[in-house]
């Protein structure tokens, strides 16, 4: 009998080869990982006579000497070198554990004999610190290995649930909601028709990167495992600066913003107001001054003229650019403009005015290129210019700066440093520079005489900025320390260089880039402290937002209102009702076709589910347009903020909810969400088509769209009326796309645009962009020209049942080309029946055979019908396979298309209207969507399946899937899985969405009042 | 093929890091060769697409330019050939010359822009921060060939009117859903880059927060146990990194004070009245001087994009010029936009030759610095203004010890999504198999080839060495 003892492969083997070349690779990939203490001498290491015995009757058949299968050897380790023999522990560990070893056809061992082994393999590695296992169980792909039925079954349920104290690296979210909020970054979005406070639109001014990404995978992604390194502080090394920066712009802006840093630079930010104040009224009127100074003999005192030469072509065959392409910026067009008004008023010809203009730019010491760009823009555009100059009205909006001089102290003083350094021959920039170089000599002489600063304002800075990025006051000791450290930053750096410092050493401190957790307070029997009320209040606030707490939360904490089950129910309570803050879900979305990815449901809550069903991974897929035979890399934004909408607005309703999301049959497809809106919207389309459709308007001349000028206007006919000669093709265009969505007997249309422009569209966003992107409406198998459009949403759409059935989740769940029923079985496994799948083995070849002949589901048998595969693949093929109903773009088939050249019976157009289906036509064979539901914990559920509506009917229908998801939601919102102490915590909280009437803000209220989520344990070493 | 995909992706988990830390950690990303001089890689991105009949050679047969006009793949020796006007200043480099085109680059971003895409292999969704799907293939290469910078990336990019300046962000990407940062006028990489020799001070103030750092992080991590002192302790240990490589770069401060170059007063704050050759003259000395220095092997420069102000250029120098009207044919001051175009690309291959010429002047090893150098120009979306990405034509300078079979040859692949046709996920494939990442391919399929059944993986195996 032989056995490999890989945790990923259990075959019982009769492979060697392959399995030592596994083990190799394997010894190779982590060798290196093992703690520098794995290299202690072989000498110390003992096998226990109990547990050799027991190596010796139960493993040593495959795994000894020569015949040691997958070339591990227990029975030498005891001669192995640390390194190799801790590996060799690991993996039995593992395989141990997950009960992957013995192999079924063999004697098994007894769970005494299995706990006497696992113990002892436990101490040895944990010796050496090299335990893999436990960082895998932290993982929330092991998650399901605790036993479901331990959890739910109540045996457990009188054990004390904790959380262990800990540090939890922040996420990306927080990253971005931290800074917006330490950098005052606000941003507005117009919201049906209000302006409204958006939470996570995070085109900030300061340039950040990221370093805090969480994975890319279904399920839940924010753990508390992550542990910082030296990526992470790279970035944030730089971030740190640019932050620092930024805020030492706003503290100079607002002195409300950092006080401290304010009264610190005072002095030196008032000198530098100054100089620039001085440097302004210089550039702006510095001829006049030194005419009035110099009277008579100024104009002896200037430089000599040189003119620049420019270029003058002829661009006779040669298109020239417009306007727009050629000017040299804004801030140059206005200086244009006021050289043109001073000097052209009473000049007849253009060079003369020009020439004087030239001459002042000349004298005032402007570098000559700029010059020549601003002559060579004025021989080539002066036209243009001028109609822009009226166009823009420059004369009202930049009027030229209009001489008064300072106050007699200011003015002497300028005047005086005027007359000590003009020389003759200077320009005025000349002048300018060394006036100001002056200046700043007396300036830093002012400050140096004003003596260092005082102890207190280094305190203030450093209790305000532990507010502004901890929002905390710092301790005694921390206040001395970074005391300390700012005066020595101040001393060698100078006061804005030393603050910026300062900023940068806290924003790299581990207490910035972790979230604690910490308990306090007197230990109750069990050693469990209630977690500290402002740690609580984080909690809080991070298990619900991205954002820190809001002012009645830190309000709670502070006042002592955060101490109880109850206050902690408050809290969660409130914030679960609240919709007055908007949320951008996701940023990527938005960012596609204008889509409105916006929501006012607290955006953790949407957020779960997002990653809980993983549909937004279908925004890294791309896929072939001609395959889905119009434009895909279109469409796909609206389909995944379509897939938010529907879960925002099932978790609107709160009714239900899990069942909701698997068997809804109502779907948004090219909707804004806004009913009213879209009724509106679809009625005009109505309105314009019947108001034409019996006038014979195929054969319109632009006369008779002349007639119907007063009902087009009104009716705000899009890109009519901007340019007549273009009117008569783009109306014909309207009526032609608009007949097609009447011309079938459909009585109400879909308001889409019938073709890509610039400003009023036929329908809106929420947010008062277009509504683009139709032919997400293709993905349901819907036609656009022949669709009864539903103006009221969400409605329902044939052969769909659930988000299982969502385009946006098929497509996430299946590769670029192809379906992937493997994937979709194994979430359907993993999520659903909170069942788990081994990993893949690394030596397994995980490509399906190409065949043209054949259909997925053939290939796919082939590949993975074998006893090897079968054992992993049952688990996931049976549950994955219902849904090849459904194509790689999520659209119902009852046949299934064989693309392959070979196949092809009919070539689809290149290019064509949005409506029209560009696919090509291949051969097909039937679909078989046939599958087994195996492991619901119920049997009257378990058993055979024509297709995935079935499936998912009686997934719906099992408590275990009710449970799982409340397993998953435990995971997401308290950031680790699950122990059997919370055994009470899983089960009140699908006790809660059962009395509840099936509420997930009950689950959520649950879970964050439950002893798992209030309770902190110290961990011993 | 499965375990070097495996192997592949452990690295490029590990990668966010790989290209920035000091030797010690670098160990676990990627060992420098084991002997011999370091191997270099400079890409040189530019906007307005590079049209492939650019490239044909003047001194073509009929039946060659025939070839070249239909797209018939073939490959031939340059020696006795004319190179197109605008590439003359690589005429003395000839024998190290490479004309590559037939790539394509469907599966990144086309039309005007890529952004990170077109160095990754993938759409990115417009410029979408998740829609970074990997490392860059320039952050790939440098985990190849580990410096102190790791890799460096320098770009001159506008609002149109205006440069931007300072340190922005990148093209390049270090991993998935990352977007490098790069300095944007050669005042600011000049300070960031030789900020060991040109500012001393500054580097000793970083240094002391560090340590300050390291034994507040060190004290903490005393008082704690099990998996909470892991999460301190690896902080401190990433302090730790990153001082060990500032005493690197530290030691290095003779040679880079030795090559420092002197960037001129024109570029102070920005440089505002900087030219864009002069812009471009001085990020050139920069990156020579970042590569001789070995402050990195990877440098990646974007020399423009459609945004970058053109001012200054030879034969236009009062006008301010759009690099994308000229895509709309938009001439200035007479000049058609054809011919400024070619002025621009001009301008561009002076910089690829004065990189090229200084790197041949550096000994190394026998030879010279260049001779483990490929300086690779190319565009960023593909074969025009508006691209489609059927093409992606390169311009390749390869040293003597090259692991490819390139130089001296104009080589035209299979057209797009037609048999033996390559994209350029088998081109960096080919770059990385080359140069030690076994990885059996690199970036997306082509989903045209996907569709009509056509094999698109890994390297183009007639141009390994």
């Amino acid at each position: 009998m032989t056995f490999c003892i890989h945790p990923t492969c259990f075959r019982h083997s009769k492979t060697p080869v392959r399995h030592f070349a596994l083990v190799v690779i394997c010894l190779i990939v982590v060798g290196s990982s093992l703690g520098s203490n794995a290299d202690e001498s072989t000498s110390t290491f003992q096998i226990p006579s109990e547990i050799e015995s027991l190596l010796k009757s139960h493993c040593s058949d495959c795994h000894h000497a020569e015949f040691a299968e997958g070339n591990v050897d227990l029975g030498s380790l005891q001669n192995e070198h640390a390194a190799e023999r801790l590996e060799v522990l690991n993996k039995a560990q593992e395989q141990l554990h997950f009960g992957l070893m013995p192999p079924s056809d063999s004697d098994d061992l007894a769970s005494q004999e299995r706990a006497t082994i696992l113990d002892w393999i436990g101490a040895e590695l944990k010796k050496h610190g090299a335990s893999r296992l436990e960082d895998k169980l932290r993982k929330p792909e092991y998650g399901n290995y605790l036993s479901h039925v331990d959890l739910f079954s109540g045996q457990n349920k009188h054990m004390k649930a904790f959380t262990y104290d800990r540090r939890w690296l922040i996420s990306e979210y927080i990253f971005e909601a931290r800074f917006n909020e330490i950098l005052n970054h606000k941003p507005y979005k117009t919201i049906d028709g209000k302006r409204q406070y958006v939470i996570g639109d995070n085109n900030r001014r300061v340039n950040l990167t990221n370093p805090f990404l969480l994975p890319t995978r279904s399920g839940v992604r924010y753990y508390s495992n992550e542990v910082l390194n030296g990526g992470h502080l790279l970035t944030m090394l730089t971030n740190a600066k640019e932050v620092a920066d930024h805020i030492l712009y706003l503290a100079g802006r607002d002195r409300r913003y950092v006080p401290a840093v304010y009264e610190i630079m005072d002095m030196q930010w008032s000198q530098a107001r100054t100089l620039a104040d001085r440097e302004k009224f210089l550039n702006q009127f510095i001829e006049t001054i030194l005419v009035s100074i110099y009277q008579d003999k100024h104009t002896a005192m200037l430089p000599k003229f040189e003119r620049v030469k420019i270029r003058t072509a002829d661009s006779s065959g040669i298109k020239k650019s417009p306007f727009h392409a050629a000017q040299p910026g804004a801030r140059e067009l206005v200086v244009l403009y006021h050289a043109m008004e001073k000097h052209s008023g009473n000049t007849a010809r253009d060079s003369e005015w020009i020439e004087k203009c030239e001459r002042d730019w000349f004298n005032h010491g402007d570098s000559p290129r700029t010059i020549q760009t601003r002559l060579t823009f004025l021989a080539g555009y002066l036209d243009e210019f001028r109609e822009q100059v009226e166009r823009h009205r420059y004369a009202k909006k930049h009027k030229p700066p209009v001489y008064r001089p300072r106050s007699d102290q200011e003015q002497q003083e300028i005047e005086a440093a005027i007359l000590a350094h003009r020389n003759p021959g200077d320009r005025y920039v000349e002048i300018i520079k060394k006036c100001l170089e002056s200046w700043k000599l007396e300036f830093e002489a002012e400050r140096l005489a004003a003596g260092p600063l005082e102890q207190q304002k280094v305190d203030d800075l450093v209790i305000q900025l532990y507010q502004l990025l901890y929002r905390r006051d710092p301790s005694v000791d921390e206040l001395n320390r970074y005391s300390e450290l700012t005066q020595k930053y101040l001393e060698q750096l100078g006061n804005l260089a030393g603050i910026k410092k300062l900023i940068q050493t806290l924003i790299l401190k581990t207490d910035f880039v972790y979230r604690n957790e910490y308990g306090t307070g007197k230990k109750d029997p069990d050693g469990r402290q209630m977690l500290s009320p402002r740690d609580g209040s984080y909690a809080i606030a991070y298990a619900l937002t991205d954002s820190s707490p809001d002012p009645e939360l830190s309000l709670a904490a502070a006042e002592g209102r955060l101490n109880t089950k109850g206050d902690y129910q408050r809290e969660v309570e409130r914030m679960l009702a609240k919709r007055d803050q908007y949320y951008v879900i996701d940023e990527a979305v938005q960012r596609l076709q204008l889509t409105a990815s916006i929501t006012n449901t607290p955006i953790r809550k949407l957020r779960f589910f997002r990653e809980f069903f993983g549909y937004p991974q279908l925004l890294s897929i791309f896929k072939d347009n001609k395959r889905f035979g119009g434009n895909y890399d279109n469409a796909k934004g609206r389909l995944v903020g379509e897939a938010d909408r529907l879960v925002d607005h099932i978790l609107q309703l709160d009714r239900n909810v899990f069942h909701e999301l698997l068997t809804t049959n109502n779907f948004y497809v090219y909707h804004s969400g806004d009913n009213d809106a879209m009724i509106a919207a679809s009625q005009r389309v109505r309105d314009i088509y019947d108001h034409f459709k019996d006038l014979e308007w195929e054969n319109f001349t632009f006369e008779d769209i002349e007639k119907h000028a007063a009902f087009i206007q009104e009716i705000k006919m899009r890109g009519m009326g901007r340019n007549p000669k273009d009117d008569l093709r783009t109306f014909k265009t309207i009526m032609t796309s608009f007949r097609s969505r009447f011309d079938k007997g459909q009585t109400t249309a879909a308001p889409f645009d019938s073709f890509p422009a610039h400003g009023k569209s036929n329908a809106d966003t929420r947010t008062g962009l277009q509504l683009r992107s139709p032919e997400v409406a293709k993905f349901f198998n819907i036609k656009l020209d022949d669709w009864n459009y539903p103006a009221v949403q969400p409605s329902p759409v044939q052969h769909r049942k659930g988000m299982l059935t969502h385009p946006a989740w098929l497509i996430a769940h299946a590769q670029n080309t192809e379906t992937d029923p493997v994937k979709r079985g194994r979430w359907v496994q993993e999520k659903l029946l909170a069942g788990t799948v081994p990993e893949i083995p690394i030596t397994v070849d995980a490509v399906i055979p190409e065949d043209h002949q054949r259909t997925l589901r053939q290939r796919l048998e082939t590949k993975t019908n074998d006893n090897y595969c079968w054992k992993c693949h049952q688990k996931m093929n049976p549950l994955g396979l219902p849904f090849e109903i459904y194509d790689d773009f999520g659209r119902f088939r009852q046949q299934e298309s064989l693309e392959h050249p070979d196949n092809l019976i009919k070539k689809g157009p290149d290019k064509a209207a949005p409506h029209v289906d560009l696919r090509d036509t291949y051969k097909t064979l039937p679909v078989d969507a046939a599958g087994v539901l195996k492991g619901s914990g119920d049997a009257t559920l378990d058993g055979e399946v024509a297709n995935a509506i079935e499936l998912i009917d009686k997934l719906s229908r099992a408590e275990r899937v009710r449970q799982s998801f409340i397993r998953h939601a435990f995971r997401y919102f308290l950031g680790r899985n699950e122990m059997l102490s919370d055994s009470r915590t899983l089960i009140d909280a699908d006790q809660a969405y059962l009395d509840s009437g099936g509420s997930f803000d009950a689950v959520i209220i649950s879970l964050l009042t439950s002893d798992s989520f209030l309770y902190r344990k110290e961990k011993a070493d | 093929m499965t375990s070097n995909r495996r192997l592949f992706l452990t690295g490029a988990a590990l990668g966010v890091s790989a290209a920035t830390l000091g030797k010690q950690q670098r160990s676990v990303f990627g060992d420098a060769p084991a002997t011999g001089p370091p191997r270099r890689f400079v890409f040189i991105r530019k906007s307005n697409g590079v049209r492939p009949k650019e490239l044909s050679l003047p001194s073509f047969t009929d039946s060659q330019s025939k070839r070249d006009h239909d797209k018939d793949a073939f490959r031939m020796d340059m020696s006795q050939h004319e190179l197109p006007a605008w590439m003359r200043a690589l005429e003395p480099h000839k024998t190290h010359l490479a004309i590559l085109q037939g790539l394509s680059c469907k599966m990144s971003e086309n039309g005007h822009w890529s952004y990170s895409s077109v160095m990754g292999a993938f759409k990115s969704g417009r410029n979408s921060l998740s829609g970074i799907k990997r490392a860059t293939i320039d952050f790939e290469l440098a985990k190849l060939s580990p410096s102190p910078f790791g890799h460096v990336e320098l770009s001159l990019t506008g609002n149109y009117s205006t440069f931007r300046t300072g340190i922005v962000p990148g093209y390049s990407a270090p991993g998935a859903h990352q977007r490098n940062y790069c300095y944007a006028d050669p005042q600011t990489a000049f300070d960031e880059l030789f900020k060991s020799v040109a500012h001393p001070d500054a580097v000793a103030s970083d240094n002391a927060m560090l340590k300050f750092l390291q034994q507040e992080e060190a004290y903490k991590a005393s008082v704690l146990g099990g998996y909470e002192k892991l999460k301190i302790s690896n902080h401190v240990t990433s302090i730790e990194s990153i001082q060990a490589r500032n005493r690197e770069v530290e030691k290095m401060s003779g040679s880079i004070a030795e090559h420092m170059p002197e960037i001129d007063a024109v570029h102070l704050q920005g440089g505002n009245n900087a030219t864009t050759p002069e812009k471009q003259k001085a990020m050139t000395d920069i990156l020579i001087a970042a590569l001789v220095t070995g402050l990195t092997n990877v440098v990646t420069y974007t020399i423009d994009e459609l945004s970058t102000p053109v001012k200054g250029l030879p034969g236009n120098e009062g006008d301010h010029i759009s690099l994308h009207e000229l895509g709309h044919n938009g001439g200035y001051s007479g000049v058609s936009a054809d011919d400024i175009r070619q002025k621009v690309r001009v301008g561009h291959m002076d910089q690829v030759a004065a990189i090229v010429e200084r790197l041949k002047a550096v000994p190394e090893n026998g030879g010279t610095m260049f001779d483990n150098t490929m300086v690779l120009y190319f565009p960023e979306n593909g074969e025009g203004h508006h691209s489609h990405g059927t093409e992606a034509p390169f311009v390749i300078l390869a040293g003597d010890h090259c692991r490819l079979d390139i130089a001296g040859q104009y080589i035209r692949l299979p057209y797009h999504a037609t048999e033996g046709h390559k994209t350029i996920g088998n081109w960096y494939t080919t770059l990385l198999n080359a140069y030690g990442n076994p990885i059996a391919h690199y970036g997306d399929f082509d989903l045209e080839m996907s569709r009509k059944k056509l094999h698109q993986s890994g390297s183009i195996s007639e141009l390994l060495a």
